[in-house]
């Protein structure tokens, strides 16, 4: 019951921030300097077809009326046409928001909880070689600019030993052979996923790796541990069972903190990989002038890491007790 | 009389302050981690003083407009280029040595101004509580789900090419939230300690107890987060102008690695690909090495527990 309140009450703490930032982006979308007409009319349209539409988005009323027809255009899925594809934005969006969300969740969740298991690792072994490693390790990878990453492993891996695609999501041959199953085409997108995934893994497990390393130190020294041992329990078990479970708390705080990091990295690797996401659409569109799409995008990818913030709450709120009251 | 009075309750005050300064610093200098960033941040430094010098030998090293009239694109290290030329026949190395004073600039800056809004907003939320509180909180949690780097991206496709110092005013605009949070936090507990009370009973004005009594005591908090920062903005600046959103005047390690990759150099040109990645990953590690070196400086209970395994 108590989970239930605390969810209700995150979810429209989310729903009042989204109301804010697509506020924000309407009010420097008809501020900024320059015409805002010709932010939102395509310039190739004819005359008649962009006076119509600049009626239908209420661009010659007062800014109040453009503010309510705007509120009414999002919630019906409405945002406009692109102007660089010519085709309705939200098809687009819908094209590439499977993508993002695929190469997202599966970094946080891999970065996650290999950084758990080997900052448990690094803690139970303070001071030995094995702790010393695993630090600099992180240290270093988690420090690494990433786009310069990406192209390291697309020279080293897909390029020098060619072992992966270079760029791309999947291989035309293998989706227009009539003959390739469902299986066959999960392991084309798995393949060429590899890179990617392993560029923002590497850029992401060293910040869990040290929360849980330092974590996991301050739970041993906890009384309860002394107990777990002097009941005889083995090492095994000990910080397994007692210490890790509640070290990984602050770990789940520290996702949460940087899931908009996250997706700046994500729309970097898109970027870099050609991985056909919302992030790279939105570079895309801001480097076409398309200011519908890159709108959409932009408002995509907030809710994309107001879901995943509200997600990581929940996950907190259920392991830590504590909290929902 | 009085005269000599100040001065001697200066001086001492000076000496203990300094006395305070040299103790952390040696604590700081013994560590490995504080070891090795001061001695990158050094090695960058130099390279920020050095980077008149190519120009000063020889006009086709200017790191933007130079080029090198006998070569017309991308070449290998040799004498005359040490690190090889770019796509146009300008010196790498001469880039490279511009991109570190570009790097200092943008980090510092930007870096600094995060920490000034972040304290002065923290102490506020901190002191004033209430509505005041709730009010700033709220804002830091909006700016803070929001993708810096993207919403910087946005703002280039609103408003046209960005120049450097604008890149730099955002970014201290959009990081100040974690600062904040941290400093607020330590503020609600200065404000229950004895000796705010004691300021406030003796007539001492809001902004006296916050400026005279809170802020030296969060000080060293902000500086701590100042290191962090500036890696964040070093990043935010590099992926920018990687992007092909970045200062077109200046010359930057992310501009290079965009010149590398849109040029389609990057599997030809491994001695233009490699050094300017390696140096803003440097760099950026270097200032997160410092900082969690300072934080065991500020924390001695950290220490404490280091010493005693």
């Amino acid at each position: 019951m108590e989970l239930r309140n605390f969810v209700f009450r995150r979810l429209i703490q989310v729903v009042v921030i989204f109301f804010i930032i697509q506020t924000a982006l309407f009010l420097l979308f008809r501020l900024a300097p320059g015409d805002p007409v010709e932010r939102m009319v395509d310039p190739t349209m004819t005359p008649e077809d962009a006076d119509r539409l600049v009626a239908v988005l209420g661009l010659d009323k007062p800014l109040w009326t453009q503010y309510g027809i705007y509120l009414k255009n999002f919630f019906q899925g409405e945002f406009g046409t692109s102007f660089y594809y010519g085709q309705p934005v939200v098809d687009i969006i819908r094209d590439k928001l499977p993508n993002t969300i695929l190469l997202f969740t599966s970094s946080v969740i891999l970065s996650a909880l290999v950084g758990i298991a080997l900052g448990k690792i690094a803690a139970w072994r303070k001071g030995t070689r094995t702790d010393t490693w695993l630090t600099i390790g992180s240290l270093v990878t988690h420090t690494v600019f990433l786009p310069w990453l990406a192209l390291l492993l697309i020279w080293i891996f897909a390029y020098r030993l060619g072992w992966f695609p270079i760029t791309g999501m999947i291989s035309e041959d293998v989706w227009l052979d009539p003959d390739a199953g469902l299986w066959t085409k999960a392991l084309d997108i798995g393949h060429h996923m590899v890179l990617p995934l392993a560029t923002l893994f590497l850029i992401h497990f060293g910040s869990s790796l040290l929360v849980m390393r330092s974590s996991m130190l301050d739970t041993l020294k906890e009384d309860y541990i002394l107990t777990a041992r002097a009941k005889g329990l083995t090492d095994k078990e000990v910080r397994n069972r007692h210490a890790a479970r509640n070290a990984a708390l602050p770990v789940v705080t520290g996702i949460g903190l940087s899931l908009a990091f996250s997706i700046n990295g994500g729309a970097l690797t898109e970027t870099v990989f050609t991985w056909p996401g919302i992030g790279r659409e939105l570079v895309f569109a801001v480097s076409h002038s398309d200011y519908p799409l890159a709108q959409a995008a932009f408002l995509l990818i907030a809710i994309v890491v107001l879901v995943a913030n509200v997600i990581v709450d929940v996950l907190y709120a259920y392991l830590d007790p504590r909290i929902r009251y | 009389m009085e005269s000599v009075e100040r001065f001697d309750t200066s001086g001492m005050k000076r000496s203990h302050w300094l006395a305070h300064f040299l103790e952390g610093w040696s604590v700081f200098i013994q560590n490995p981690l504080g070891k090795a960033g001061v001695g990158l941040l050094i090695l960058f430094g130099l390279m920020a003083a050095g980077s008149v010098i190519p120009p000063w030998i020889d006009p086709m090293y200017q790191p933007m407009t130079g080029v090198d009239p006998e070569i017309a694109s991308s070449v290998g290290p040799s004498a005359t280029h040490w690190l090889g030329t770019d796509f146009m026949g300008r010196d790498i190395l001469s880039q490279l040595l511009a991109g570190a004073r570009i790097a200092f600039m943008v980090g510092v800056s930007a870096a600094f101004m995060t920490v000034v809004l972040g304290t002065a907003i923290g102490m506020t939320a901190g002191y004033m509580g209430k509505a005041v509180d709730t009010l700033l909180m709220r804002l830091a949690d909006i700016i803070m789900v929001m993708p810096t780097l993207l919403f910087v991206l946005m703002l280039a496709a609103l408003f046209g090419q960005l120049n450097i110092w604008t890149i730099v005013l955002i970014i201290g605009l959009f990081r100040w939230p974690g600062v904040s949070r941290v400093i607020r936090s330590q503020t609600l507990s200065l404000k229950q300690r004895p000796f705010i009370e004691a300021a406030r009973v003796a007539g001492a004005s809001h902004l006296r107890i916050i400026f005279r009594h809170i802020m030296p005591n969060v000080l060293p908090l902000s500086f701590l987060y100042m290191t962090f920062r500036v890696t964040s903005a070093i990043t935010i600046e590099a992926a920018l102008a990687f992007l092909g959103f970045g200062d077109p005047g200046t010359v930057s390690w992310g501009m290079m690695l965009q010149w590398v990759w849109k040029t389609g150099h990057m599997f030809q040109a491994p001695y233009w690909l490699l050094p300017p990645g390696i140096c803003i990953s440097l760099i950026t590690l270097s200032f997160y090495m410092l900082g969690r070196a300072m934080d065991e400086v500020l924390d001695p209970r950290l220490r404490k527990e280091e010493d005693a395994s």
